[in-house]
């Protein structure tokens, strides 16, 4: 480890000013409180448009039988992100400017690129949902997504890193509404509690759909621009050594909500399942099911799906404005203004504008890019997590009080393993479809 | 320092948000170069490689199917 002579110098400054408080429980308290927000929004901006479709399909086709899925990807999510957040602890940089440095430019420039296309294509399906779900409630395309791009931009130019991590934790505690919209269908709740621990096969057996539906819910719930962004926060929230255990708990906290979220999609699409509703997105089963669950349900699932396209844009947009401002050696932060980092806003308004310009495209091929989505993130999300591990065993970059324990590498390799095969398994389904016939 | 107990009032805390902290001294892999190629890292990227070029290779089959130029070769 070296010191900066940049940071030499403002080491030396006198202690900054801060709240004064009491009792050390105020003291615990106040710290996580300041320290909060990363964890929260990297894991529910990941219940984007694409897992609210996938979660709701999976109720919608086999009912309560896959929440099961979810107690499973909870200690999986928190353990990859746990090593997210505890790498840009310590080196206050984010996830493609480490590749870059530790493993070259051929590698940096494979990530990087592949971490663009793949969330380019992810953001043109956030569009597509948000054109759907309005479209559903009587706003035109031409309206909504223009306004929707233009609110995205809005959001983070203020010039405050603060500013946007307060409007995006409202917004994910919007989605405290799907537990509303999970009462209001009243499922059978010993089902759903017997379903929850209980990993049962559906009737009709273990079928590929099946197979596929799960590996999807698996893929959907770690995406690989989670990896990149959780670490870009960080390192933009300046968080310290000694925040780690509240950023644990953050991240903690975001998995856990995260989980229980998609869980109460699932029940939504249950509803569905229960009354024989067919249905390929979210929008069609709000439709349906309106006349049955009434205008709450209707109008609750159009909207947040909305909500879960607008979390998604910004989070992966910024993901790729941070990855590649850090990569380009420009100025990456939200706390500049917008002339002060012209590249870095020029990248996010890019991403916003081009994805939302896309989906006005009149018979745009929406099936396509959701194909191409699965197999760039069955390329990027291996290597990005191959990465992070072997970043956390870098004794050399990060000393032995930051890399990984014995008990975190037996549980990161089994993760990645598991990983690696379920892309392979989900990309092969999707480029040999013959294969699984 | 996130939490200091104050000199003059030692039953006090004074909590410093991240953002208006002083810089705190990080890791630098300035001057280190590329990550040593130990066993375990030549392995992982091998597989890494390994990985990406039948998944490649899977693409382009792809690829050629859909523009029809393997019909001829299936069986």
């Amino acid at each position: 480890m070296r010191v900066e002579e940049a940071e030499l110098e403002v080491i030396t400054r006198p202690p900054a000013s801060g709240l004064v408080v009491r009792h050390s429980w105020q003291k615990h308290v106040l710290t996580f409180l300041m320290v909060f927000g990363p964890g929260l929004i990297v894991m529910e901006a990941d219940n984007d448009a694409g897992a609210v479709s996938t979660y709701m399909q999976a109720g919608g086709q086999y009912g309560l039988h896959l929440l099961w899925t979810l107690i499973v990807l909870l200690p999986v999510c928190y353990f990859v992100q746990e090593m997210v957040a505890r790498l840009g602890i310590a080196t206050g940089k984010g996830h493609a400017a480490m590749i870059y440095e530790r493993f070259g430019k051929w590698w940096g420039r494979f990530s990087l690129i592949d971490l663009l296309v793949v969330n380019f294509l992810t953001l043109i399906t956030e569009f597509a949902a948000i054109s759907l779900a309005l479209s559903a409630l009587g706003i035109s395309p031409y309206i909504s997504v223009p306004v929707s791009a233009l609110g995205l931009t809005l959001m983070v130019v203020t010039g405050s890193y603060l500013r946007w991590e307060r409007i995006v934790i409202a917004l994910c505690l919007i989605d405290l509404t799907w537990f509303a919209l999970a009462y209001v269908v009243q499922p059978d709740w010993a089902a759903v509690a017997r379903s929850t621990v209980n990993p049962g096969i559906p009737a009709g057996g273990i079928t590929s759909s099946l197979v596929f539906l799960v590996i999807a819910i698996v893929g959907t719930t770690i995406a690989p621009w989670q990896l990149f962004f959780q670490q870009s926060c960080v390192a933009e929230k300046r968080l310290r050594f000694v925040d780690l255990k509240w950023a644990r708990l953050d991240t903690l906290i975001g998995a856990t909500f995260t989980v229980l979220v998609a869980g109460a999609m699932m029940l939504v699409g249950n509803y569905g399942f229960q009354h024989r509703v067919v249905f390929e997105d979210p929008a069609q089963l709000a439709v349906a099911v309106g006349p049955l669950a009434g205008k709450f349900v209707r109008s609750g699932v159009l909207l947040l799906m909305v909500n879960a396209a607008v979390l998604g844009t910004t989070a992966i947009s910024l993901a790729s404005a941070w990855a590649y401002g850090e990569v380009k050696g420009w100025e990456h932060s939200l706390h500049k203004k917008l002339w002060e980092a012209p590249g870095f806003y020029a990248t996010y308004i890019a991403c916003v504008g081009a994805a939302g310009a896309f989906v006005l495209i009149p018979h745009v091929p929406l099936q396509l890019v959701i194909i191409s989505v699965q197999v760039f993130a069955g390329l990027i999300l291996p290597s990005a997590i191959i990465f992070l591990q072997l970043l956390l065993n870098d004794h050399a970059l990060l000393g032995d009080p930051w890399v990984n324990r014995p008990w975190n590498n037996y549980i990161n390799w089994t993760i990645i393993v598991v990983l690696f095969a379920l892309s392979l398994l989900l990309a092969a389904q999707v480029m040999l479809p013959n294969l699984f016939k | 320092m996130a939490t200091m107990q104050s000199s003059y009032k030692p039953h006090y805390y004074n909590v410093v948000h991240p953002l208006k902290d002083v810089p705190e001294q990080k890791c630098s892999s300035e001057g280190l170069g590329q990550i040593a190629m130990t066993p375990s890292v030549r392995l992982s990227l091998r597989v890494l490689r390994g990985y990406l070029m039948l998944m490649t290779v899977m693409l382009l089959y792809h690829v050629l199917d859909l523009a029809g130029a393997l019909k001829h070769f299936k069986l």
